[in-house]
């Protein structure tokens, strides 16, 4: 099955305003086509983000904490804020060898923030 | 039907709705009386309009929108029909969630502006960080909320931990637990004279907008920007950004050409209360610009998808785009003499 028929398949459909036959307008949840094709496209492109990010965490370019920040889709700057730790400080802990230094109090602001347990937040999944 | 009874005891009718805003607004009036339509509320609200933030980034892809910014729908339509309202941000979440507890207990249903990423309860297409998307509270079960989102068929529930994250979540416009609710709804409001408002001030902010980014020139500028994308990010990113903007345009939040649609449908409702068959002319015509619209999603996905080996181009798109802000300016120019002549 192609990503966009997954996706779009789960029993969730949104309402769109259609004609119907009499000029009328009525409420229908046939989702168009274009959407199907371009949301899978951002999806698709988030995935493969994600996966080669995963990939730098594991051959240590990176530290798990920029995996995480990507798959919920934040920036450094909401990290921050979300994390109530200062941008150039979230930057820096990006990198593997200072993260790995990092206090549990501070791992505690990230898993808050990052909404992951801190056994997760040490390690990416290794498929 | 999907009734679901809040804390009261009072039954509440859950709608099936395009766009969350005005969904959640018609049904908070519905609830205390008044009942008016989706439509409606978005054409009084003046929920329409264009603008292409190239400098705010989401997910590092610029934002395309086509309503106003969130809150402007309820806060305008409120104005407009003399319903008085009450609108609170906080500072703390916890008093933020015990606040929405206590009005809930008395059996008043809250309006929440939340981000769409922590509510686990959609799908995952849906779920990206916006910090605009509308949904009622109806009252607390066991370890969560009931809720009624609009885009959803049926009400449903919603972990009390998810909605404490999605109301004060971080970003681009923080909600800060944003919550509003109706506390005077008249039982036989001016209709017709809020409606010209409405139309009135959506001809304004299309027409006479003085930033070349917003209104019917924002739709040229970003067909420009559209037509030398390739040439500048290279075809693959220009790809990445086309496909945005129709994500955009479809997709939850932003849509384009629903929302042409939907306010075709309420040129449509305006037409039969004022009998004006001019009305009806332009709800005709808005279709046919949603048409169009329409249509650059689908040549702009074909593009996406085929990747540059048929004969559409971005230049295509940026043909097609033109011919929307034309039809889009001659529209409001015509809705802004007809507006003029309807009598209250």
């Amino acid at each position: 099955m192609e990503l966009e028929d997954e996706i779009f398949n789960d029993g969730l459909p949104k309402a769109y305003y259609k004609h119907d036959d009499n000029g009328q307008y009525v409420l229908e949840t046939d989702a168009p086509w274009a959407e199907k094709v371009s949301c899978a496209l951002i999806i698709s492109g988030n995935r493969a983000n994600l996966e080669e990010i995963r990939k730098a965490v594991l051959a240590g370019q990176k530290s798990p904490i920029y995996y995480y920040m990507e798959m919920r889709q934040l920036t450094s700057g909401m990290l921050a804020k979300a994390a109530g730790i200062a941008v150039f400080r979230v930057k820096r802990h990006f990198r593997p060898e200072i993260f790995a230094k990092l206090k549990p109090s501070v791992l505690n602001r990230y898993t808050n923030a990052l909404r992951v347990t801190l056994e997760e937040l040490k390690t990416v999944p290794n498929i | 039907m999907n009734i679901e009874i809040t804390a009261s005891g009072k039954p509440f009718v859950h709608n099936h709705s395009a766009h969350c805003e005005s969904g959640v607004t018609s049904a908070l009036f519905r609830d205390q009386g008044l009942d008016i339509s989706e439509a409606l509320v978005f054409g009084i609200g003046s929920g329409i309009f264009f603008g292409h933030l190239f400098f705010v980034k989401m997910v590092g892809l610029p934002i395309t929108t086509f309503r106003s910014q969130p809150g402007a729908v309820f806060r305008k339509a409120g104005k407009r029909l003399g319903v008085k309202f009450v609108t609170k941000r906080f500072r703390n979440p916890q008093k933020g969630m015990a606040e929405l507890r206590q009005l809930l207990k008395q059996g008043q249903i809250v309006g929440l502006t939340t981000n769409i990423y922590w509510l686990s309860y959609f799908p995952n297409r849906f779920r990206f960080q916006f910090n605009g998307h509308n949904l009622i509270a109806l009252r607390e079960i066991e370890g969560g909320f009931r809720v009624s989102d609009p885009v959803l068929e049926h009400p449903v529930d919603c972990l009390a931990e998810d909605l404490e994250r999605a109301r004060f979540s971080h970003g681009p416009l923080e909600p800060h637990g944003l919550m509003y609710y109706p506390s005077f709804v008249p039982q036989n409001p001016d209709i017709k004279k809020a409606c010209i408002k409405g139309m009135k001030d959506t001809c304004n902010m299309m027409l006479r907008t003085h930033i070349p980014i917003f209104g019917v020139r924002g739709i040229r500028f970003l067909a420009k920007r559209i037509k030398n994308s390739p040439q500048k990010l290279g075809f693959h990113e220009a790809c990445r950004h086309l496909g945005n903007i129709v994500r955009m345009q479809e997709e939850i939040g932003t849509g384009g050409a629903g929302f042409r649609f939907m306010y075709a449908a309420f040129l449509q409702e305006a037409g039969e209360l004022f009998q004006s068959d001019e009305l009806k002319q332009l709800s005709q015509e808005m279709t046919a610009i949603g048409d169009i619209w329409r249509e650059f999603a689908v040549v702009s996905a074909r593009i996406i998808k085929q990747r540059g080996k048929t004969e559409d181009t971005f230049d295509k798109v940026y043909d097609i785009l033109m011919e929307c802000a034309a039809r889009e300016e001659a529209l409001f120019r015509k809705l802004n003499e007809v507006v003029r002549k309807l009598k209250v």
